[in-house]
């Protein structure tokens, strides 16, 4: 096959979509995502191609053992979701999705800095598109769901101009634009974030964004659950991960990420307890193991770096398989709000398996995914002995339990029975959805795994043993403790009813609190311009007051002399003169 | 035209008078949850945790009997108490943006 980028292939495709029309375009869309996996697949996983531009030189193609693992899994995303798109007829939703795809395939596997910002703002501006794919779903939210992809999109072509900024300081102060480790550090080095220069940083700060770093982050809660049902499986797979990977290549290392990652694994627990929205419970579920990866990069030894690519490879499918769960109850309820769902299992029963292997691979359970991915993370922070950081992800273990392995299925698929009776899922979404539970099931067992473990970025010398009798008896213990202490709180009663409500977070501040200032300070500006109008106003009344008792009939101006008086003065006038004229002689 | 729209509900072809098998077994699948939670423990009474010099623990918390399932139980029941405690804080209503 020839070496062209494979995510090429997907953004030509997605531009030539619509000359199929409506009815084949979906058909083809698939048959494309098809087709580029088989592609990649073949080129293996050592080619680069790279091509001289001024006195640049490009790397549009690196397939190496960093990028091929991020490629294939954006490959096998871009399948399944295509596949579990199939029934839409809207053709702009398939161009979005398969550019969307495409350019976070072209920049995994770019070389260079410069195609790999080409690459990022295409799919900035390709999954906006996908975001406003709610507004057909809910045509009552439309003004909202426009202005939430608005935000989006600033926020992400933001972070896009923050890389450009840095690409171009790099570019000035070393004369190269290949994309690798900032620092030049090996696996197993350590830096702090203030070691790299000023380039770096900014660099950085545009990963951040993309990898929703607290406080940088609620673009990916407010965004994401405002797709339609197929937009939201699209976006969960791809922008973050790219963005981990790009951290996983440039600044593996860099400590300050363990605590990052710390904190982004611990704040969403929280809030996913109490929202509503179930998607949005995905939305901060999905912060939450962005967190894992980022401990992963952080710890940066060969170990940790392999546990954050084979957790994001696990990741991409059973969050994907929980959003299309999520989806399909959306596409057949109307709603993924936990207070209007329940019951679900008796008329979806497919849907409710799919969805329970999604969330039994998320919390790890032993045989599924997750466990296989997450434990190395783990591991890899018990190998450094930092005894917080491992009981802080072991915490982040219990609280992906409680609101990704239980929350999700038991208040959409069981709970109160909300007396809802829909049709099971679309042959095509079933079908995408078993393909994704397949997959979880397949990773989590030993043929599995230890394919997955062959594709991983390093060779450990020791290997990796994720089935250990220690392994799987604690993380046993942890999952299964948890879930009694659900039973607890529900059959108590102490367990927080689902609630209809807006639940405040960072985005509360560029929603409401800037544009109050805004409009505080506009108020400032008019009262000041008000005040200093009528001050000009009074000081012209005045002086048109003094003109006019001045000039009036009675002023010094204006009123009338008398004659005599006249006559008294040029007389004395006349005398002064003739006086002065003798004088002077 | 996108399909994407949510059908209607129908009660036609289910029987929803019945209890489901999952409503049917409640008590029976805590049964089994309390069990099996027993057996994690007991198992690690018993058999120990296998940790040797290829696999050694890293922290002496992990060889404790019974350690991360207390972990797993308290954690969880905080995260839920600290959420109730966050409602407190964030929750408005749910127009609140849009108002």
């Amino acid at each position: 096959m020839p070496e062209v980028p494979t995510g090429l292939i997907l953004i030509v495709g997605g531009l030539l979509l619509p000359l199929f029309g409506k009815r084949f375009s979906r058909y083809v869309s698939f048959v494309v995502t098809l087709l580029a996996l088989a592609w990649y697949w073949s080129l293996g996983s050592d080619v680069s191609t790279s091509y001289a531009l001024f006195d640049m030189e490009l790397t549009p193609l690196r397939l190496d053992n960093r990028s091929w693992i991020f490629g294939l899994i954006f490959h096998i995303a871009a399948v399944i979701t295509s596949l579990y798109s199939i029934h839409v007829e809207d053709t702009k939703q398939h161009v979005a999705g398969l550019i969307y795809a495409g350019g976070a395939i072209v920049a995994a596997c770019a070389g260079d800095l410069i195609t790999m910002f080409v690459a990022w703002e295409l799919t900035a501006i390709s999954s906006v598109v996908l975001v406003w794919t709610g507004m057909q779903q809910n045509p009552e939210q439309q003004q909202p769901i426009y202005r939430t992809g608005m935000r989006y999109l600033l926020i992400q072509v933001g972070s896009g101009v923050l890389l450009l900024s840095g690409v171009i300081l790099h570019f000035k102060q070393t004369g190269s634009i290949t994309f690798e480790h900032f620092l030049g550090l090996n696996p197993g080095e350590t830096a702090s974030i203030a070691d790299y220069p000023l380039s770096a940083k900014l660099i950085f700060v545009a990963f951040a964004i993309k990898c929703a770093f607290p406080l940088l982050h609620n673009w990916l809660q407010d965004a994401y659950p405002k797709a339609s049902a197929t937009g939201t499986v699209f976006l969960s797979a791809f922008t973050t991960k790219l963005a981990v990977y790009a951290l996983a290549r440039g600044f593996a290392g860099t400590e300050q990420l363990i605590w990052i990652g710390c904190t982004m694994t611990l704040f969403p627990i929280v809030f996913a307890v109490i929202e509503n929205d179930l998607r949005r419970v995905l939305a901060y579920s999905l912060n939450n193991q962005l967190g894992f990866m980022v401990v992963g990069i952080g710890i940066g030894t060969e170990l940790a770096l392999n546990g954050t690519a084979a957790h994001a490879f696990c990741h991409i499918i059973y969050k994907a398989l929980l959003f299309m769960s999520m989806g399909a109850v959306l596409y057949r309820v109307g709603t993924t709000k936990a207070t209007e769902l329940g019951g679900l299992h008796k008329s979806m029963p497919w849907t409710t398996a799919f969805c329970i292997i999604g969330a039994g691979a998320i919390a790890g359970f032993p045989l599924l995914s997750g466990f296989i991915s997450k434990s190395m993370i783990i591991s890899a922070a018990g190998e450094k002995h930092m005894f917080a950081v491992w009981i802080i992800l072991l915490i982040a273990s219990a609280g992906v339990m409680e609101h990704s392995g239980i929350k999700i299925p038991y208040f959409a698929f069981f709970a109160h029975d909300s007396k809802k009776r829909v049709k099971e899922a679309p042959w095509n979404m079933l079908a995408a959805m078993a393909i994704a539970a397949g997959m979880c099931i397949f990773l989590g067992i030993s043929y599995g795994y230890q394919w997955l473990y062959s594709i991983l970025p390093f060779e450990l010398e020791h290997g990796y043993q994720p089935y250990t009798q220690a392994h799987v008896i604690l993380q046993l213990q942890l999952l299964l403790f948890a879930a009694l202490a659900f039973v607890v709180l529900m059959k108590s009663g102490l367990y927080p009813e689902e609630k209809r409500a807006e639940n405040l977070d960072t985005d509360w501040v560029y929603r409401k609190a800037l544009p109050a200032v805004v409009v505080a300070g506009r108020h400032a500006v008019v009262w000041v311009d008000r005040q200093l109008r009528l001050l000009g106003m009074g000081l012209l009344r005045w002086f048109l007051k003094k003109q006019e008792s001045l000039f009036s009939e009675s002023g010094v101006f204006g009123r009338t002399w008398s004659t005599s008086a006249m006559a008294y003065w040029s007389a004395l006038l006349l005398g002064l003169c003739l006086v002065l004229y003798y004088t002077s002689r | 035209m996108n399909k994407s729209k949510p059908d209607k509900p129908s009660d036609g072809g289910h029987d929803d008078s019945e209890p489901s098998w999952f409503e049917r077994n409640v008590n029976s699948i805590i049964f089994a949850l309390v069990i099996a939670c027993v057996l994690t423990v007991a198992t690690q009474r018993v058999f120990g945790l296998g940790y040797d010099e290829q696999h050694p623990a890293h922290f002496p918390q992990e060889e404790w009997l019974g350690f991360q399932a207390i972990f797993g139980f308290v954690v969880f029941i905080v995260i839920v108490f600290l959420g109730r405690a966050l409602r407190l804080i964030v929750e408005r209503p749910e127009d609140y943006y849009d108002a």
